[in-house]
């Protein structure tokens, strides 16, 4: 099964365990929509919007040096908008009502995270997205084609994030941190 | 009047039986504080999930023309009572105490009455 159903399957189970939950969107942190469940919002937009706010929150975090990026939290007049870190290629953006357990979001937001970091990590591996240059725990496999079989896996798919054409992003890369992202565990 | 910390404090030391509370806000369902509890039993899990107890039990009380306040509602386990308390008035509001307790230590009725002095006394 190709890693999109996977992860559409967690968002729906998600939807299920969060009652006030209005949408839920995986991301890679560059912007490409990995898998969403988002009725009333455009997925390719906020999948953009979740890459430009990680960006800043990244730089935040290593500006203030509170170590990796965990989690982002909007709230507006009419609800949430959370973003948790899945692994060091993945975010979970989900849309929230007011009246959300925000307790409970984020229980549920950081498990699902670390779920959708191994489904990514299993099948894609470390060898895509921003932090592709990055070392990381684990090793990686030999640079060549990722692992994932279908040629319309966004994630197997996407070029290094250097060779992207200007003006694709909506995001700066940040600095490097000196210490290698850590992928969450489930907790 | 005490605060946040010292009211836990004071639930652990001064209720026998007690092994772990949390002041808990269940518009968010976040904890205010929390004191006790372990790796097994995490306090920031019981503080969303009884959010939803309380939540749930508000929700039964209007659809029921109800014109009452909650307030305690006691769960009783196999070898543990859970007591969740309402704090009222002083900004308080959406606002409960936790409480947990091992079921072959504690005297129900006095950590019930303990409780309600806490709550009396603790300014947020």
């Amino acid at each position: 099964m190709a890693v999109e159903t996977d992860v559409l399957d967690e968002l729906r189970r998600l939807r299920t365990r969060v009652p006030g939950l209005t949408g839920s969107l995986a991301a890679t942190v560059d912007g490409l929509v990995v898998a969403h469940d988002v009725p009333e919002t455009e997925p390719e937009g906020l999948a953009a919007l979740t890459a430009a706010a990680l960006g800043v929150a990244y730089r935040m975090a290593d500006a203030a040096a509170r170590g990796d990026f965990r989690e982002l939290l909007v709230r507006g007049s009419h609800g949430y908008v959370a973003t948790y870190a899945a692994g060091a290629t993945a975010v979970l953006t989900l849309l929230a009502e007011d009246r959300v357990n925000v307790g409970r979001l984020h229980l549920e937001g950081r498990r699902s995270g670390a779920r959708i970091a191994d489904l990514v990590a299993t099948r894609v591996g470390p060898g895509t997205g921003r932090h592709a240059g990055r070392p990381t725990p684990t090793p990686a496999p030999a640079p060549g084609p990722a692992p994932g079989p279908a040629p319309e896996e966004h994630l197997a798919t996407a070029p290094p994030a250097t060779a992207r054409p200007i003006g694709t992003l909506p995001v700066r890369t940040p600095q490097r941190p000196t210490h290698p992202p850590r992928p969450q565990t489930g907790t | 009047m005490a605060n946040t910390e010292t009211a836990l404090k004071e639930c652990l030391s001064s209720i026998d039986g007690a092994t772990a509370a949390a002041l808990v806000d269940y518009t968010s369902g976040m904890a205010l504080g929390t004191l006790g509890g372990s790796k097994d039993f995490d306090l920031e899990v019981a503080a969303a999930g009884n959010t939803d107890v309380v939540r749930a039990k508000l929700r039964t009380m209007e659809h029921l023309g109800l014109k009452e306040e909650i307030e305690d509602i006691l769960i009783t386990l196999n070898s543990q009572y859970h007591l969740i308390r309402l704090l009222k008035g002083r900004g308080g509001s959406g606002l409960f105490l936790y409480l947990v307790l091992d079921g072959s230590r504690a005297n129900l009725a006095m950590a019930r009455h303990q409780l309600r002095r806490i709550e009396a006394e603790l300014e947020v």
